[in-house]
């Protein structure tokens, strides 16, 4: 057995299937195309933004009420829960609703760029 | 500590990479098994190996360390090094593997159809990656020096050693692989620790020599612009980082690229826990581990300190292993990043050229790493997301999402940003932790904004020079990628 150097050129992308682009190619695949990425810029933002609002929200609550950042679950303080453990679920949640919108987003405008 | 069982533990790392190495050389082995791995690499492989390679010494030692000395602030940085790669979902993963691009210059390039400005965005990420390999380098002296005894620099030399072989060795082929046991191992390792150590704990019924809130070293609480700036920082300095766009190109799709990433946040939300946990611990059951001065060394101290005898030092091997894993994996993956970039723009391709490239990618930092001192590693890396955040992620995300990017427009960007940035940062290192206001000590939240605004103005100033191949590029980067005959 014999090792193989790999030769092919790192550089540069390469061109997508040809058949993908023949569809876009002409004005009204454009403004599909347009559409779509407003739709998956403006999803992106508002999952980013409700994120962040919860995100800032956690550190919020803990200095508006009073004793609650020392208030003990099974030992530990509340603060630490919030912050080193109930945040992650709040990610792991905005990363799947955003991943099943933009999937929905990609298959209306295949539907689109299909009936073309 | 017994320093022979942490050589054995620091052996036993090196040589399981070699072997899994050799496992990935030995069942991927010509041209095509190297392109079409975009196939063959599962989900959950690919997302392992993510995982392994971005959880480096600061996120090993690091994160514990600082929740140790400044509590419930430092818990910003686990939240913040996951929620980036939320980031990076939602604004890049898709396009990005779209885009077909192998490294960051090579999408700056034919996203602005433009040489020059591939050469600036080499310039800042060769930049970035030896900064963020420099951090691994004082994590691996600093441990060398608590568990053997041995003199720091012997930490160091041996991480670019191991990591020189393998890569030169193997190239990229059994990088997958390799970094995936990574994961596994790094978790583990902080996991069987702490959870023995909580065991142990409620058996004897202890109690908290401290309570959380009590700072054992008295230094001031951040302020909010320091969290609000390194949350900008981690959030958007991820995108940016030289090493994760490589694992994207391994999956076959914008879609599975995605679905990639989710597991990722989930594998780092898990692995987070324990070092907060460490934190907790340690604040409460051994302040004393903070006075010392040595507070990244919290994880490797925690288990004899709190534990003992044979268990304790069984415990502490697993723990160095796990810390080596980290330095091993970050390290490589950086490494194998930059000399691809190196080797490319500089050397000429070829795998001569590439394994030179590495050779140098990897002894450069190791210079940087004896010339400085090790503060604060997860501080240290923090700085490292800040320059990124303030150079690569403007460029990406304005070249994903806005038609008119420019290429003078993202070399001033980049400039402006790697300059403002860079010049904190050296400010930053001469003045002292002790003495830098807290805007110099966190530049992101004034760099970030300020290298976007050069951006766009200087784009719009430059519209007649929007590149003839930006449509074209635009589509590719956002449209799904199945041929619409085939579809369903």
């Amino acid at each position: 057995m014999t090792r193989v150097r790999v030769t092919a050129p790192r550089t540069a992308a390469r061109p997508a299937k040809e058949t993908r682009e023949a569809a876009q190619d002409s004005e009204v695949g454009q403004v599909f195309v347009r559409s779509l990425i407003r739709s998956q810029l403006r999803l992106a933002l508002v999952v980013a933004a409700g994120f962040l609002l919860i995100l800032g929200a956690f550190p919020l609550l803990l200095a508006v009420v009073p004793g609650l950042a020392e208030t003990r679950v099974a030992g530990v303080p509340f603060a630490w829960l919030l912050l080193g453990v109930g945040i992650y679920p709040v990610i792991g949640l905005s990363a799947w609703l955003y991943i099943r919108t933009a999937a929905r987003n990609e298959a209306r405008y295949r539907d689109l760029a299909e009936d073309q | 500590m017994n320093p022979g069982v942490a050589l054995a533990a620091l052996v036993g790392v090196s040589v399981a990479t070699a072997v899994i190495g050799f496992y990935g050389l030995r069942i991927s082995r010509t041209t095509g098994d190297f392109y079409v791995a975009s196939r063959t690499v599962r989900p959950w492989w690919n997302a392992s190996a993510i995982g392994g390679e971005y959880l480096s010494a600061a996120s090993f030692l690091g994160v514990a360390g600082l929740i140790l000395l400044s509590g419930t602030d430092a818990l910003w940085f686990p939240v913040g090094y996951t929620a980036g790669y939320l980031m990076l979902l939602l604004f890049v993963a898709a396009p990005l593997r779209r885009s077909g691009a192998y490294t960051i210059p090579d999408f700056t390039e034919a996203r602005l159809d433009s040489r020059p400005v591939r050469k600036v965005t080499s310039l800042v990420v060769v930049l970035v990656g030896w900064l963020y390999i420099v951090p691994q380098l004082h994590g691996a002296a600093l441990t060398i020096r608590i568990t053997t005894g041995l003199p720091s620099w012997v930490g160091s030399v041996a991480v670019v050693i191991v990591v020189c072989l393998t890569v030169v060795a193997g190239g990229m082929r059994s990088i997958t692989f390799v970094q995936a046991f990574q994961y596994w191992l790094k978790l583990t390792a902080l996991a069987v620790p702490i959870l023995f150590i909580i065991f142990v704990l409620a058996g004897s019924g202890s109690a908290p020599l401290a309570p959380p809130a009590v700072n054992p070293t008295g230094v001031a609480p951040a302020g909010l612009y320091q969290n609000v700036s390194l949350l900008v920082a981690l959030l958007f300095g991820t995108l940016g980082l030289p090493h994760v766009l490589v694992r994207f190109y391994t999956n076959p799709d914008g879609q599975s690229a995605r679905r990639t990433t989710l597991i990722v946040l989930g594998l780092l939300s898990v692995f987070y826990l324990f070092p907060t946990a460490y934190g907790l611990v340690g604040r409460m059951f051994a302040p004393g581990l903070a006075r010392a001065g040595q507070a990244d060394a919290m994880v490797l101290l925690l288990p004899g300190e709190l534990v003992g005898g044979t268990a304790g030092d069984l415990l502490s091997a697993l723990v160095v292993a796990g810390a080596f894993a980290a330095f091993l994996s970050t390290t490589s993956g950086l490494v194998v990043s930059l000399a691809g970039v190196i080797s490319q723009d500089v050397l000429g391709a070829g795998v001569n050229g590439f394994r030179l490239a590495a050779v140098i990618s990897a002894v450069v930092p190791l210079g940087f790493a004896f010339m400085t001192d090790s503060f604060a590693l997860a501080g240290s890396v923090g700085l490292v997301f800040a320059f990124t955040a303030s150079t690569v992620c403007p460029v990406l995300l304005l070249g994903i999402w806005w038609r008119g990017l420019t290429d003078a427009g993202a070399i001033a960007g980049m400039l402006t940003g790697g300059v403002l940035c860079g010049g904190a940062m050296i400010v930053g290192a001469f003045a002292g932790v002790a003495t830098t206001p807290g805007w110099l000590a966190q530049p992101a939240a004034w760099t970030v904004p300020a290298a976007f605004a050069v951006m766009v103005i200087v784009s719009r100033a430059t519209e007649q020079r929007i590149p003839k191949t930006m449509s074209k590029v635009m589509t590719r980067l956002h449209t799904p990628e199945r041929p619409l005959a085939t579809e369903r």
